[in-house]
């Protein structure tokens, strides 16, 4: 019987990779609103590496942020774009062909990357824990936090301008 | 003096701004234009204040992330006294923007904020906050004028390719520090003998001087610049013209000068071709063109190079020369924008052609443009000049050294040349137009004559006394952090 940790790395990682085929290449719907539930999903898989990694902080992030904010600001695309067009589009050759680069480059750089790491002798540190996080941003990183702070303050004005009606 | 007081001027900034969009709620809207009063009343308190003793010399705050020094204190007033007349200028444009005036006003007072910040930064972290607050406000502000497709393509065209140029930068950001373990421009510079051989990190500092490109309009960056020059609102350009780019050419001494010195001087090559190919670039496309806006967008670029020859010169003197040119552009073309704001208040089309008869339209507005486009050119007694000169004479002193300098020299002659023509087609069609079909006289409001007056004393005052400017600048420079004192 292998470590419970163990089993669910298996469990954790074979969701992730199967949820993420399914968001590009779902045999059964090519409704991008399915393609988006199953990147869902993969990000919640992904999370549960991290929790198996002892990263909580980066977990939690992984899901807030995310499967959380960012997924709805993809279904509200997807809304607004017309989903039956997308249904009719035919496949590219030069951008499929494209594609195909980028996935086999990645890919190349990827296992080459493996094949020549040191396995060994690597201990395994815990690093970016949420207090030491806090601490550098509130401490070493104050200021350009502040800022930020700042900057969200202008965003949210500039959205608020830009998008209400007319007044008259 | 502790890292709250140091950084004082820029939280007078947001609190300002942040009073300003406050108080439009208690305002009734008929009268929230005169909010524009307050803004403009306060930033000439700040500016007043950064003249205080208390300050000093020299100062590092918040763990040597931000450095007060002479350089961050010039280039703090350079943007207080820019953000000054454009909040005037603003308070003139008003009644062209339907809704949100009192917003129009904070966001230009938050990215004055974020330049103040970036003129000071030391660390990438504070580098890269400062430069996002001065993108994201003018991605507002290029598009205010929603009513007008011309304003929104703007806005979508600065979106998009600074988003872009954003990318460039956080990358090259990830690369230098990533290889050189540390984000402090002063610990970079320490470490710099380890790591400027690798491949990576000068990659990675190609890609962050691209990022940087893209803020001050440089070659082959530039491509935006026009569009965007011609869409936005007349004040929004104006500090897009003036701030952006200073605060562009501020963080590029700092990266360039205080973070990689040794980089630099061997990249002294690569600068003086961006440099060469901005100048003629911007100078030979300004030729054909007849929209006002789109003009000085050409010329901008032009500028762009210009003050990127400073930079390629490498040496004290070419640091000082961006400086004193700087503050004659500040003047030249602020003077510039609120002539175009107030002419084609009533024109639809900001064409070269309204200008015909302006002389005797408004003799106040012609010969404010006519001193600016005079300055803008090179030529004695105005600001502009002794900033080409000493420009060129750092070129020179740089060619001494490094031969190819000469040709940059030679480049940079020739495009004053060119750009003598068509700074005086826009001369030549304010005096000597000959089919003049509007002879009304233009009023000019009373708050955009004290904004010429201004700008005409300043370009007056620095052409005929420039030694003052020179001297403060130079000072400035000596009592910077980093190399700017070993330069020579």
């Amino acid at each position: 019987m292998p470590p419970i940790s163990d089993i669910f790395f298996y469990l954790f990682a074979a969701m992730t990779l199967f949820c993420g085929l399914m968001v590009v290449a779902n045999p059964l719907s090519r409704n991008p609103v399915t393609s988006a539930i199953f990147l869902v999903l993969t990000i919640v898989s992904m999370s549960g590496l991290f929790v198996l990694l002892h990263a909580f902080f980066l977990a939690a992030v992984q899901i807030l942020v995310y499967a959380g904010a960012v997924m709805v600001l993809f279904l509200f695309v997807i809304m607004l774009l017309d989903i039956k067009e997308e249904e009719r589009r035919k496949f590219k050759v030069i951008s499929s062909g494209i594609g195909a680069l980028a996935v086999f480059g990645t890919a190349a750089i990827f296992l080459k990357s493996i094949g020549t790491t040191q396995w060994k002798g690597a201990t395994p540190t815990i690093e970016g824990s949420t207090v030491a996080l806090g601490k550098l941003l509130f401490d070493k990183f104050l200021l350009p936090f502040e800022i930020v702070s700042v900057l969200l303050l202008v965003a949210m004005i500039g959205v608020i301008l830009l998008s209400r009606k007319e007044l008259k | 003096m502790n890292s709250y007081q140091l950084i004082s001027l820029e939280i007078a900034t947001v609190l300002l701004g942040l009073g300003i969009l406050v108080a439009d709620l208690w305002i009734a809207p008929a009268k929230r234009r005169m909010l524009g009063f307050i803004a403009a009343a306060g930033v000439a308190v700040i500016f007043a204040a950064s003249f205080s003793p208390a300050f000093p010399d020299f100062g590092t705050a918040f763990g040597k992330m931000y450095v007060f020094d002479g350089l961050s204190l010039f280039f703090k007033r350079f943007f207080l006294a820019a953000a000054f007349i454009v909040l005037l200028l603003a308070i003139d444009f008003a009644d062209r923007i339907a809704v949100g005036i009192s917003e129009f006003y904070s966001l230009i007072l938050f990215a004055l904020a974020g330049m103040m910040f970036a003129a000071s930064s030391n660390d990438f972290t504070l580098m890269f906050a400062a430069l996002e607050l001065i993108t994201i406000t003018f991605y507002v502000l290029t598009s205010f004028q929603r009513n007008k497709l011309q304003s929104l393509e703007a806005g979508v065209k600065y979106l998009i390719l600074g988003a872009l140029s954003t990318g460039f930068t956080v990358f090259g950001i990830a690369l230098v520090s990533g290889i050189a373990g540390t984000t402090n421009f002063i610990e970079l510079s320490a470490k710099l003998k380890d790591v400027s051989g690798d491949p990576v990190f000068l990659v990675g500092l190609l890609l962050l001087t691209t990022g940087l490109g893209f803020k001050i309009a440089a070659f082959p960056f530039h491509v935006w610049a026009p569009d965007v020059y011609q869409g936005s609102p007349a004040p929004v350009t104006a500090f897009l013209a003036v701030g952006s780019k200073a605060a562009g050419i501020v963080l590029l001494m700092r990266v360039l000068f205080v973070a990689v010195p040794e980089v630099a001087k061997s990249w002294s090559g690569l600068l003086a071709f961006i440099s060469g190919a901005t100048i003629l670039y911007g100078s030979l496309c300004a030729i054909p063109q007849r929209s006002l806006k789109r003009l000085l967008g050409y010329s901008s670029i032009a500028n762009a190079g210009f003050l990127m020859l400073g930079i390629a010169a490498v040496n004290k003197d070419g640091a000082t020369a961006v400086l004193v040119y700087l503050a004659g552009y500040l003047f030249a073309v602020l003077a510039a924008f609120t002539v175009i704001s107030i002419i084609t208040r009533n024109a639809e089309s900001d064409d070269i052609s309204v200008l015909a008869g302006l002389s005797k339209r408004s003799p106040m507005l012609a010969a404010a443009l006519t001193f600016s486009m005079v300055s803008l050119a090179g030529i004695p007694p105005l600001a502009g000049f002794f900033g080409k000169f000493l420009l060129l004479k750092s070129i020179i002193k740089a060619g001494s050294v490094s031969g190819p300098h000469f040709v940059l020299l030679a480049v940079a002659v020739i495009a004053v040349v060119i750009s003598l023509y068509y700074y005086f087609g826009v001369i030549r069609a304010i005096f000597w137009s000959k089919d003049v079909s509007d002879h009304s006289p233009i009023p000019v409001p009373s708050v955009m004559a004290f904004t010429l007056a201004v700008c005409m004393a300043g370009m007056f005052l620095l052409g005929v006394f420039p030694g003052i400017l020179v001297d403060a600048d130079a000072e400035a420079l000596n009592s910077a952090v980093g190399v700017f004192a070993r330069l020579r």
